[in-house]
């Protein structure tokens, strides 16, 4: 059981990309991390021992999806970020090109799945949670966990153009 | 695609659950018995993995902010350096310390311990392990051991010190990339990604 302080510091990357790879946009990535910081600090108190993780990952699903629905009430349209952190690695400007094309490809596809599928799909793939991590933080049976990722996959796998 | 409405299979679920390592007991038998049989779910499976591994991919970024969890590494450069990391974290780890004096210097000497311990010798054993145990020798044995390998950690990591001052070398980070690509290149699923792909749209 992490002192709050820590949270950020251990969590806060897996947070902000969790919610990076969801909304597609940075601002929206940073406030959540700073809403679930928020989160666990009012909690704690509550907080029964069990799972830090399982409590973490639960408090971070509810708090993306209560500003999901906030703007559904007042919708604003923010148009997803172009992914260019890659571009500081990469040696040939080729080899850069592709992978930010790629993971542009990538991401605007799961902006296009289904909100229940992505977020299990991101909770499994970006976040690495078991299917019990994520049945547990998505209030969910674990059969469904099983079928919402694989329906997910399925259909970004549809929706890529790569060559097989 | 061909072969992903297939529907042949009601549970094609088994595929993804396969992929994560998530079958339970008498599932195994059913996906590889099921696959073995059925072409219409071999391409499924091979999609699905691509899927998982085009997700897998994606590069983890950096929180703009400290007070979000950015910046510094900290405590996984050590798996960094073990090639321990996922693979997406890694590349985040190796843009990060390219830009970031702290983590390189924290990486450096992270790296100089680990050698210094890796090069501690090996210890001989003196006594003959076959004879009857006598524990509260074996104890002292052990507690001996012990001590000269801790010795040797500290003798080690202050010569490492001591000597730090004026043996400065660069950090060479395509080496450590070099290391863990080649932990990396081990994992199948990131073979089925292709190179280059085509401008978006086209198949």
């Amino acid at each position: 059981m992490p002192a709050w302080e820590d949270v950020a510091r251990r969590y806060g990357r897996q947070i902000y990309n969790y919610a990076y790879r969801l909304t597609g946009n940075r601002d929206d990535a940073s406030d959540l991390v700073q809403e679930v910081l928020l989160r666990v600090r009012r909690g704690l108190a509550n907080y029964t021992p069990g799972s830090f993780e399982g409590w973490l990952w639960r408090i971070t699903r509810n708090a993306f999806l209560d500003d999901v629905r906030r703007r559904k009430r007042r919708p604003t349209t923010s148009l997803p970020d172009v992914d260019r952190t890659s571009l500081l690695t990469a040696p040939s400007p080729d080899e850069v090109l592709a992978q930010v094309r790629l993971s542009d490809d990538i991401q605007s596809a799961l902006l296009k799945l289904p909100v229940e599928f992505r977020e299990c799909v991101v909770m499994c793939d970006v976040v690495g949670l078991s299917y019990d991590e994520i049945a547990h933080a998505v209030d969910i049976p674990v059969g469904t966990v099983r079928s919402r990722i694989h329906r997910g996959r399925k259909l970004l796998r549809e929706m890529l153009t790569w060559p097989v | 695609m061909a072969g992903l409405n297939a529907g042949c299979w009601d549970r094609e679920d088994l595929l993804s659950a396969y992929l994560d390592g998530e079958l339970r007991a008498g599932e195994l038998e059913e996906v590889v018995g099921h696959l073995d049989a059925c072409e219409n779910c071999l391409s499924t499976f091979h999609a699905m993995k691509e899927a998982r591994a085009a997700i897998r991919l994606l590069p983890l970024l950096d929180p703009p902010s400290p007070d979000l969890g950015g910046y510094h590494f900290g405590d996984r450069l050590s798996a960094y350096l073990d090639g321990e990391l996922a693979t997406t974290e890694t590349e985040a780890v190796t843009i990060h310390v390219s830009a970031c004096s702290e983590c390189r210097d924290e990486l450096q000497e992270l790296d100089a311990a680990r050698t210094a311990v890796r090069a501690l010798p090996r210890l001989e054993v003196t006594v003959d392990l076959n004879e009857q145990p006598d524990v509260g020798y074996r104890r002292s044995l052990r507690r001996t051991v012990l001590l000269v390998a801790a010795a040797a950690v500290a003798a080690a990591t202050l010569g490492f010190s001591m000597m730090q001052d004026d043996t400065v070398t660069p950090l060479d980070l395509d080496n450590l990339a070099t290391r863990h690509n080649a932990r990396v290149s081990v994992d199948p699923g990131f073979s089925v990604i292709p190179a280059s792909i085509s401008p978006s749209g086209a198949p």
